[in-house]
């Protein structure tokens, strides 16, 4: 059966969505689209789609892969203009890809994310100085609390970077993805905020994921 | 900060963020500045609940295909969401355009159990608007109006609405709004307003009305206080449901809904008679539409939407006159797409056994009956037109069919019930759950579920007089069938009885009742209908700070002369065919449904000037009405 890999962005009211609640508005959308969708066998059919890594509530995606079989070949242009003529607001499909017989799964070559990561003025009690992330990159290790155990997020950390914005706070974040190691931005930019005494709520972190890579 | 940013804030402090946040298919926003009326849909409890409703489907469809209106959702805050809103000092607000509640012309809410009351008041108090109506004289204030099934006894919450919408509201909904848009253009008050709506069939201005009491207390006469006030408010009711809009694109909810479907109206309105329902009374008189406008209306429905699953909605589907071939032409044209029917509820008997059998193609959850009552005296006086060899037809075809699971659903504390009646309960259980050992090959996965809730006098009902079992009753009633039904394969579940309790003090209240319902809401009740939220000890301080013994509402036995509390809301049915129906009850005799062609004569059609109409073409004559 064709497999297709298209890359879609989900911002504003859709990143609120979980995962599950993706899968299916995907699902609703390429019916809506008249896209011939394959599905799975066995008592509880769903549609034969794979994903790299979900994207958690209230993160923004911009570029999130995700495979889909068909039933036969449609043209890549078709199934994009058809599903983003159907999709909710906040949802776009930017791009779609044949994929060939023998390509691994996303989630199996999965390796690294990128983000951005913004904060409001108003949620910043200092500015973060420039030093900052230096001091905090030359740590060897830096532990964090995860379900009730201590882990050395340090190694998954592979960059940070203050950017030039407006207002605020942006940083560039690429940390390990993966079913490896996994390393959550809030988790890295919560130590780095600790680290230089900086008290901040994770809550107002607003977080943007620009790219999933190998 | 500003109101976007603080929303946007409150929204990544919630457990589901998605339930305010909006932009779902076919979610319509206009704009808000060039659009004339703008009326809010208010749902009283959590948006799965709310979006799982064809009401605000229907509304929501009609308000936005007019050119000069529009009309956007709200729902109540979860407990999180509502910390959120008051900690951030953030008024509640609509999901298309996030504007606050107080600033639409027409807040309607949809009343749907009376335990969602104090969400009611909790929203207009986030919504920033004053909680009771004669606060709200100011023109810049919204109007408020409210409608659904508990509109029929409007009293309990007559202080807090300025109108009620009685019946149906699709015609209602354009007369509301073209009445509102004259008024504004007239410059009147905010009185005339009311006046002007009380001259709407259906809809009921309750500061219009005085009522007055007897000296032990009781509801002695509700009186129009203006001329042009009708004395009784008749309910408005659909005469051809084939010629009305339909809403075929259906929001489809962003995050799971309670149902999450497509969902076709089939008919609307039941002929049965059970004498507890209040349903039944009012939505008659039936109306089925024709197959061809279904089968139109599903096709637009699923293309619309992209649901995989169609719900065939009404109260009994399977008294649908063409329900057998509709879902074969259904499944016919839509099975190449995948598409499941699905269907509500199954009346007891294997002919609605068949009917699942077609449209679930994997037996793995369970089936479920209502037999309502143990025993066929009981049946015979809650007019329940099933026997037990009914019953054992349909769990033997369902067992046969492949199903291992059958849930059971009764009701105790029914008027004139014995030990006899609940021993019933557990027979017929046993029963079933033998018959399922004969046919059933893994009797591991055998199970029959017994769900037994509490019985309700409904206003408008044949029990309407009758009084409601105390708790006490009820929870001794609830620990027999609890012994009885022990042992493999047997489940046993209960409604908590002081959930029925208030449940039945505010369907039958009157407007003193306002008092303290506006007492348990500031005490911080909220979403009664949960029941990890529900605290009745809270309800009792309310109803004492403010003098009144609730016992009074739930257990009293009215007399047939008595004056009722919502007297003055018509459903279309006759007090005195009710009252003789009463009768027949007590003596344990049945009354004819109706969809067999002979009319009892509940006077309805007569009084509406409506007529039954079924998809076949076949005729029922209502009889004129015999009782005046
Ligand atoms: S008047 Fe007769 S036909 Fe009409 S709803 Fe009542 S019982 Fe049925």
């Amino acid at each position: 059966m064709p497999r297709y890999r298209m890359f879609y962005s989900k911002k504003g009211p859709a990143r609120f969505n979980s995962h599950l609640d993706m899968v299916r508005t995907l699902e609703r959308s390429m019916r809506r689209a008249g896209l011939p969708i394959a599905y799975s066998e066995g008592f509880n059919p769903h549609p034969r789609f794979s994903f790299a890594a979900p994207l958690p509530v209230g993160v923004e995606g911009l570029a999130e892969p995700f495979d889909v079989e068909m039933l036969e070949p449609v043209e890549n242009n078709v199934i994009e203009e058809k599903l983003n003529a159907v999709l909710p607001d906040g949802i776009r499909v930017h791009g779609v890809a044949t994929v060939p017989d023998n390509e691994p799964s996303l989630m199996s070559v999965l390796d690294r994310a990128k983000y951005i990561v913004h904060i409001d003025e108003e949620d910043l009690p200092f500015e973060l100085p420039d030093s900052a992330v230096e001091d905090f990159l030359s740590l060897e290790h830096v532990e964090v609390l995860r379900k009730d155990k201590l882990r050395d997020i340090r190694p998954g950390i592979l960059k940070i970077q203050k950017v030039q914005g407006d207002s605020g706070l942006t940083l560039n974040l690429e940390l390990k993805a993966g079913s490896v190691i996994n390393i959550r931005p809030e988790d890295a930019l919560d130590a780095l905020f600790k680290n230089a005494g900086i008290e901040t709520d994770k809550e107002d972190f607003q977080i943007t994921r620009t790219a999933l890579s190998t | 900060m500003s109101m976007d940013k603080k929303i946007e804030k409150a929204l990544r402090r919630v457990q589901k963020p998605g339930r305010y946040a909006g932009g779902e298919w076919n979610a319509v926003r206009k704009d808000w500045v060039s659009t004339d009326l703008k009326m809010a849909f208010a749902f009283p409890d959590v948006y799965e609940v709310g979006m799982s409703h064809l009401g605000l489907q229907i509304l929501y469809g009609l308000v936005n295909r007019r050119d000069d209106a529009l009309m956007e959702r709200v729902f109540a805050p979860w407990p999180d969401m509502e910390e959120q809103l008051r900690k951030m000092g953030l008024p509640l607000f609509s999901l298309e355009s996030r504007r606050p509640l107080r600033d639409f012309d027409i807040v309607g809410f949809t009343l749907q159990y009376e335990l969602s009351f104090t969400n009611i008041l909790n929203m207009l108090d986030l919504g920033e608007i004053p909680l009771r109506s004669a606060d709200r004289l100011a023109e810049e204030y919204p109007l408020v109006v409210a409608g659904g099934p508990c509109a029929f006894n409007p009293e309990p919450i007559a202080a807090f609405i300025d109108a009620f919408v009685i019946g149906e509201g699709e015609e209602a909904i354009n007369d509301l709004l073209d009445t509102y848009h004259q008024w504004r253009m007239q410059g009147e008050n905010k009185k005339q307003l009311l006046l002007r709506l009380a001259e709407i069939d259906g809809i009921y201005v309750p500061s219009l009305y005085e009522v007055q009491y007897n000296e032990k207390g009781e509801v002695k006469s509700i009186t129009a206080k203006a001329g042009g006030v009708p004395a009784v408010v008749k309910k408005r009711a659909v005469d051809n449901l084939n010629a009305v809009f339909y809403p075929t694109r259906q929001i489809v909810p962003a995050i799971e809904a309670v149902h999450d479907r497509a969902m076709l109206e089939v008919q609307r309105g039941c002929t049965r008679g059970c004498r507890f329902c209040q349903a039944g009374v009012i939505y008659r008189p039936v109306r089925e539409k024709d197959p061809e406008t279904l089968l139109q209306q599903a096709r637009e429905t699923l293309a619309c939407t992209g649901w995989g699953e169609i719900s065939l909605t009404s109260l009994s589907t399977s008294d649908y006159s063409q329900v057998r071939p509709l879902i074969e032409e259904l499944t016919k044209r839509h099975s190449a797409d995948r598409i499941n029917v699905s269907l509500p509820s199954l009346r007891v008997d294997a002919f609605s056994v068949d009917l699942a059998k077609e449209v679930q193609k994997v037996r793995r959850s369970s089936l479920t009956f209502a037999p309502e009552a143990g025993t066929q005296r009981l049946r015979d006086v809650i007019n329940k037109g099933v026997t037990e060899n009914d019953l054992m037809e349909a769990v033997t075809s369902a067992f046969r069919g492949g199903w291992q699971a059958i849930k059971l659903y009764f009701m105790i504390g029914l008027p004139t019930e014995t030990g006899e009646d609940l021993e019933g309960i557990a027979k017929l259980a046993r029963r079933v759950l033998e018959r399922g050992r004969e046919i059933v090959k893994s009797k591991g996965r055998l199970k029959v579920t017994v769900s037994v809730s509490s019985f309700v006098p409904k206003s408008h009902t044949v029990f309407q007089w009758e009084p409601q079992d105390s708790m006490e009753e009820l929870r001794r009633k609830q620990e027999f069938l609890r012994r009885e039904l022990r042992g493999r394969g047997l489940f046993f579940n209960w409604h908590d009885p002081e959930g029925s309790f208030l449940e039945a003090v505010l369907s039958r209240g009157d407007r003193r009742l306002c008092d303290a319902i506006e007492a348990a809401w500031r005490k911080g009740c909220r979403f009664d209908g949960w029941s990890e939220f529900f605290n009745l000890d809270r309800w009792l301080a309310a109803f004492d700070e403010v003098g009144i013994d609730p016992e009074k509402y739930a257990y009293r036995r009215y007399d047939y002369n008595d004056t009722l509390p919502w007297d003055h809301i018509g459903a279309g049915v006759n007090k005195k065919f009710l009252a003789r129906d009463h009768r027949r009850a007590m003596a344990g005799e049945k009354t004819p449904d109706c969809r067999g062609g002979k009319c009892p004569g509940c006077g309805l059609c007569p009084s509406l000037e409506i007529k039954p109409r079924l998809a076949g073409g076949e005729t029922i004559a209502p009889v004129q009405d015999v009782l005046q």
